[in-house]
């Protein structure tokens, strides 16, 4: 498997795509749907591990990593710990706050509309060239992450940091009442 | 020489006792029990034996049995004098004198209290049985038992003092 | 990758077949042997007790027996639990643990999966498994259960952190996160100019050495970190509710995970399957190899179980503190002097 042939991994792809988007589709519409909070916390588990799934049919491990260490790894298990510390109650089901729905969606609806927009306006009808990639091209991709992040975008990503730093920072002094 | 911290300390405890155990010349604290019995120590309380010839049927044990978990039914008899051409004696024959192991609580009052010197503990510890109900025993299993009653043990080490002996 | 030692060449579905056969075969295996060797009979020699001495050849069988019996046993569900959580929370646990073992070598050619970003994904997939006890702690409806799986998340996000800072000092030497090329590292290595033991990183990393056994520790939720699991305190924590083959889950995850963080220890500190004198480029690494890393796990193994039979279990506030007091500064103290020595030698 010196290159990766390119029309046959794309049909490989494709029903993989399918599948995959199709489970978080599903698993995304069952998050918003279902009474149980801590339900809809685990459906969003799953919907995570399905992009983390797409990440890596786009050859990006690194970030399918990413996503499942920070994503599922810390941040849903932060959700569940606050869930279950403050209003874990079972059986009857929970409903989840009904008022924000209206809101909920125009704000949804803005997201995909802007998001939609901008990446229409940025290439618009133009095809994306296929490369295919030997393998040893894509055992460099973390290389080229870390290249970027610390050589060319190393200010932006010291000010998101920073940024972090002072999130956090506040947080503990909003926690504190003394 | 400076001072081992604990949890170092600790480490080499826990080593050690691995190797002890190990070793031929050391090995476990524990009996392989079905294998090899554990050597009971002295006047280990294991089971009350009875022992038959001394028993009046005067009931102490019985009444004083927190657990009333002592049977004993008997009947008055006739034995014959202790001198020739004197009265009969009238005895107490005892038909039946049983212990139920399933409350027993083995506190050892009854053994305390037999003013006849009937009742002694065993260290036999091997009378498990697979029903409950038969861990009532009859006196003829409580009387087997007086075989592993051991000697009394001085009263002090050393001393002239006579103990008492186990009937045999 | 696999093919090359039997010079035959397998389809890509067929080596699939065989590397998910061989990890299916292999993780019960070993978290029966951590088990008997180190449970059983470690910690029975440890307490002056010959251990399980009856199933099989001086009772090496009794963990196969008590597998047996568990599959024996009648599978309860709690009323009120929430039944699909309840039920899929072991299979999370044992998930995570499966997709450790994909990126541990045990030779040059055998490895599941040669991942360029193999010990950030271990370290990634590990940390599935708080998903899957707070899942059980929660859906058992049952308040020791819950406090256990809260005990257990909250213990397993914050020893996360040192554990992947200590492997960063590893990473920073080696210049790669796949663990192959960390192992080359070590083999290629030389002390003092000497090359003939290679380098292996517990010299140079001895503090990230330290950091990961303790991490490894609270991560195993064992004591003295076993506060989850506390039977005393809670119970037995977020698996009190599951029975027969559901627990038997939950302990195969426990050993397997053991084993899968004993082995990523002797690979990123004690070389993995590399041997001093045994050319690594070699088909005879391929037979050595496994051996050497079994030695090596076991090695490791043995530390984490002494550890584990000898200290007495920590309070719930000693644990946050001990994190993020001592062991996360510490493993930041050294990726910097390993980065600044790295740069500058």
């Amino acid at each position: 498997m010196s290159v990766l042939a390119v029309t046959e991994v794309l049909v490989a792809q494709n029903i993989a795509f399918a599948i995959i988007a199709l489970g978080v589709v599903v698993a995304g519409v069952r998050l918003v749907t279902t009474e149980n909070v801590v339900h809809a916390a685990l459906w969003l588990v799953v919907v995570l591990a399905g992009i983390a799934g797409l990440y890596i049919l786009l050859a990006a491990e690194f970030t399918a990593i990413v996503q499942v260490l920070v994503y599922i790894g810390a941040i849903v298990v932060l959700f569940l710990f606050g869930i279950m510390l403050t209003r874990a109650r079972l059986g009857e089901g929970e409903t989840v706050n009904e008022r924000m729905r209206i809101p909920a969606l125009v704000i949804a609806v803005a997201m995909f509309g802007l998001m939609a927009y901008s990446l229409w306006g940025y290439f618009g009808s133009t095809e994306l060239e296929v490369v295919g990639r030997s393998t040893a091209e894509l055992g460099q991709t973390t290389a080229q992450v870390a290249d970027s992040l610390f050589l060319t975008y190393l200010i932006p990503f010291e000010v998101v940091s920073v940024l972090l730093l002072a999130a956090l920072t506040g947080a503990i002094v909003l926690a504190r009442r003394d | 020489m400076p001072k081992v911290p604990g949890m170092v300390k600790g480490l080499g405890v826990t080593f050690r006792t691995m190797v002890e155990t190990l070793k031929p010349s050391g090995g476990p604290a524990t009996v392989q029990y079905p294998h090899e019995k554990e050597e009971p120590s002295p006047r280990a309380r294991g089971v009350i034996a009875l022992h038959e010839e001394n028993c009046t049927a005067c009931m102490l044990c019985s009444r004083e049995c927190p657990d009333w978990c002592i049977y004993i039914e008997a009947h008055k008899t006739l034995a014959p004098p202790r001198r020739a051409g004197g009265k009969p004696r009238q005895v107490n024959q005892l038909d039946r004198f049983a212990i139920d192991y399933s409350l027993c609580m083995y506190c050892g009052i009854c053994v305390e209290v037999c003013p006849f010197e009937a009742l002694f503990w065993s260290p036999e510890y091997e009378f498990s049985e697979v029903s409950i109900a038969d861990l009532l025993h009859e006196k003829e299993r409580l009387g087997e038992w007086m075989e592993t009653v051991p000697d009394f043990e001085a009263y002090e080490a050393g001393s002239e003092a006579k103990g008492k002996k186990v009937p045999r | 990758m696999s093919g090359l030692i039997f010079a035959i060449e397998l389809a890509y579905w067929q080596q699939t077949l065989i590397k998910v056969l061989v990890a299916a075969v292999l993780i019960p295996t070993t978290a029966l042997i951590l088990g008997i060797v180190f449970l059983f009979k470690m910690m029975s020699w440890m307490q002056s007790r010959m251990g399980p001495q009856e199933a099989g050849p001086r009772g090496l069988l009794q963990l196969a027996a008590d597998g047996l019996k568990f599959l024996q046993k009648e599978d309860i569900i709690p009323d009120r639990a929430d039944r699909f959580v309840f039920k899929a929370a072991p299979v999370v646990v044992l998930a995570s643990t499966f997709l450790t073992y994909v990126i541990l070598p045990a030779g040059p050619d055998l490895v599941i999966e040669n991942l360029p970003t193999g010990i950030f994904f271990a370290m990634a997939v590990s940390s599935l498994s708080v998903v899957g006890v707070l899942m059980a702690g929660w859906a058992s409806s049952n308040k020791y259960a819950l406090m256990g799986g809260l005990r257990a998340g909250g213990q397993l996000i914050a020893y996360e952190l040192p554990l992947i800072l200590a492997v960063m000092g590893v990473v920073i030497q080696a210049g790669s996160l796949s663990m192959q090329d960390i192992v080359w590292a070590q083999a290629d290595g030389s002390m003092f100019g000497f090359g003939g033991l290679g380098l292996p990183f517990v010299i140079t990393q001895v503090l990230a050495f330290f950091i990961f056994m303790a991490a490894i520790q609270a991560e195993l939720t064992q004591p003295p970190f076993d506060m989850p699991v506390a039977e005393s305190e809670v119970v037995g924590g977020f698996h009190v509710e599951y029975t027969g083959f559901r627990f038997l889950f939950f302990f195969l995850g426990e050993f397997a995970t053991a084993f899968a963080f004993a082995a990523i220890a002797a690979t990123l500190f004690l070389g993995g399957w590399w041997v001093p004198g045994v050319d690594p480029n070699s088909a005879l690494a391929n037979v050595v190899g496994p051996i050497a890393l079994f030695v090596k796990i076991m090695v490791v193994a043995f530390l984490i179980f002494w550890f584990r039979f000898t200290y007495p279990r920590f309070r719930e506030d000693q644990l946050q503190r001990f994190a993020w007091k001592y062991l996360i500064p510490l493993a930041l103290a050294n990726i910097t002097i390993t980065g600044i020595l790295v740069v500058v030698l």
